[in-house]
């Protein structure tokens, strides 16, 4: 099998038996750390790391090529070591997902079959295949970046808010809080980097890490040149550059930290929506707070009331000693 | 904050200081920029300060709040203070925020309040107290 598989893939007679070898080796050394229903996805993925490092190695040589000297020096040893950490890594992850997932993606993924015969063979649409296939490529990822952290400790909360990260599924990410999540666990704040770093980064949201007086600037002027792209009137603009700038204020002075985060909307009309999410000690009492001057430094007390003021929505939610969150939208007036 | 361009200047016209804040400020150089011209007012013995605020992009209840401190401190120290080159729609925004600005001597730009200064500032400081008894 695994032959065939890489036979598929390779044209030179010679090199592929190499890296069946190559495999099969592999698959020895690894056999005990390896569980026996596995042992067959395991084999295919070892082949495929090979292919594909063999790939990468040629096009290293043909990009070096006029380089006359090889500059690189062989594999360090701790580098062949992270590289079987990281096909252990991508076992593990193998192995936690569901029966059929796994067996519908490395039939895709691995030994190439197409979704419509998938579909066919499990008798649903070729659309379902794919959604199915998205959803095992998530789950994945997020099993796969889990198993590089062995010391981790994983919560109930931290699978579904990094699936929701890993699949861009802002519906989903919403409904499980996953960005209140992120600020209070390191573990998933670390991990949904990757996840977030390969999604195609929409440029009709911003995220602002708030956590000293500049940041307030850069959020206010982010707030404006995000609005910017649906055209708000300039002082429009300037109304929500304002506002934010009361709200990042409540999370540098009162808190240790948090986010705000700009999100451009089509629906239910065009606007601007502004969360502002902090993990500090919370409001108490959040109707007194929304009253003018209410303060607890020595500032103006509009902070709130005059952010509220300023917009067309605003909504507080408040959790002592969880944190803050301020949703806020400028609807664009039409016409 | 001491490397690149300069993110405010003051400079001295006569007895008048002319602080012009040529960028955002955070609410740290905001502060900072409060100290430098308080000082200044002593220093270089001035009766007038115009700060323009042309190039602020937002006027939130820190920064007017910061401004009314400035105000208020200079005019303990024997200054008149006026604010010019408020953006208008700067101004919405403060007014929408319902910040309270009425201490705040304002003028258009700077010629405006070039001329306010002119108007209304002391020329001699032997005159102080002594008008005041036509109120009664």
């Amino acid at each position: 099998m695994v032959q065939r598989f890489v036979h598929s893939r390779v044209a030179n007679e010679a090199v592929a038996d190499d890296i069946v070898q190559e495999t099969l080796v592999r698959m020895l050394v690894a056999v005990e750390r390896v569980e026996p229903g596995i042992l067959e996805p395991y084999a295919i993925v070892t082949a495929r790391n090979l292919v594909a490092s063999m790939w990468r190695e040629q096009e290293r040589h043909r990009r070096n090529q006029h380089r006359i000297v090889d500059l690189r020096g062989p594999d360090s040893p701790d580098e062949s070591l992270l590289e079987q950490e990281d096909r252990g890594a991508v076992a593990e992850a193998l192995g936690r997902l569901s029966e059929r997932d796994r067996r519908t993606l490395v039939a895709h993924e691995v030994s190439g079959q197409d979704t419509q015969s998938l579909a066919e063979e499990l008798g649903v649409t070729a659309g379902a295949v794919a959604a199915q296939l998205n959803r095992s490529r998530a789950r994945l990822r997020v099993e796969y970046l889990l198993a590089l952290e062995p010391g981790g400790s994983v919560t109930d909360r931290c699978r579904p808010v990094l699936f929701a990260m890993s699949s861009g599924d802002r519906r989903r990410q919403r409904e499980v809080d996953a960005a209140r999540h992120l600020l209070e666990c390191a573990l998933c704040e670390k991990l949904s980097q990757p996840l977030l770093a390969r999604g195609q980064r929409s440029d009709d949201q911003v995220r602002i890490r708030i956590h000293a007086d500049a940041d307030i600037v850069l959020a206010r002027q982010s707030a404006r040149e995000v609005a910017a792209r649906l055209e708000f009137p300039r002082t429009d603009l300037t109304v929500i550059a304002t506002a934010v700038s009361e709200i990042a204020r409540n999370i540098v002075r009162f808190t240790e930290g948090g986010e705000v985060v700009v999100e451009l909307l089509e629906e239910p009309r065009r606007g601007v929506r502004i969360v502002a999410r902090d993990t500090g000690p919370g409001i108490p009492d959040v109707e007194a707070a929304l009253v003018d001057g209410y303060s607890t430094y020595h500032g103006l007390g509009l902070g709130l009331p005059g952010a509220r003021r300023l917009m067309d929505e605003f909504a507080v939610v408040s959790e002592v000693g969880r944190g803050t969150t301020v949703t806020m939208t400028k609807w664009r007036q039409e016409g | 904050m001491d490397t690149g361009p300069a993110l405010v200047s003051i400079l001295r016209q006569g007895s008048y200081l002319i602080a012009s804040i040529h960028t955002a400020l955070d609410d740290s150089q905001m502060i900072r920029f409060q100290e430098d011209l308080i000082e200044q007012i002593g220093q270089r013995r001035s009766r007038g300060v115009i700060i323009d605020v042309a190039a602020l992009d937002v006027l939130d209840s820190f920064g007017s709040k910061t401004l009314r401190n400035i105000g208020e401190m200079a005019r303990l120290r024997g200054a008149t203070t006026v604010i010019v080159g408020i953006q208008p729609d700067v101004a919405f925004a403060m007014v929408s925020l319902g910040m309270g600005t009425g201490s705040l001597y304002t003028a258009l730009d700077l010629e405006e309040g070039l001329e306010y200064l002119d108007r209304n500032v002391r020329k001699d400081p032997g005159a102080v107290g002594t008008t005041s008894s036509s109120l009664s």
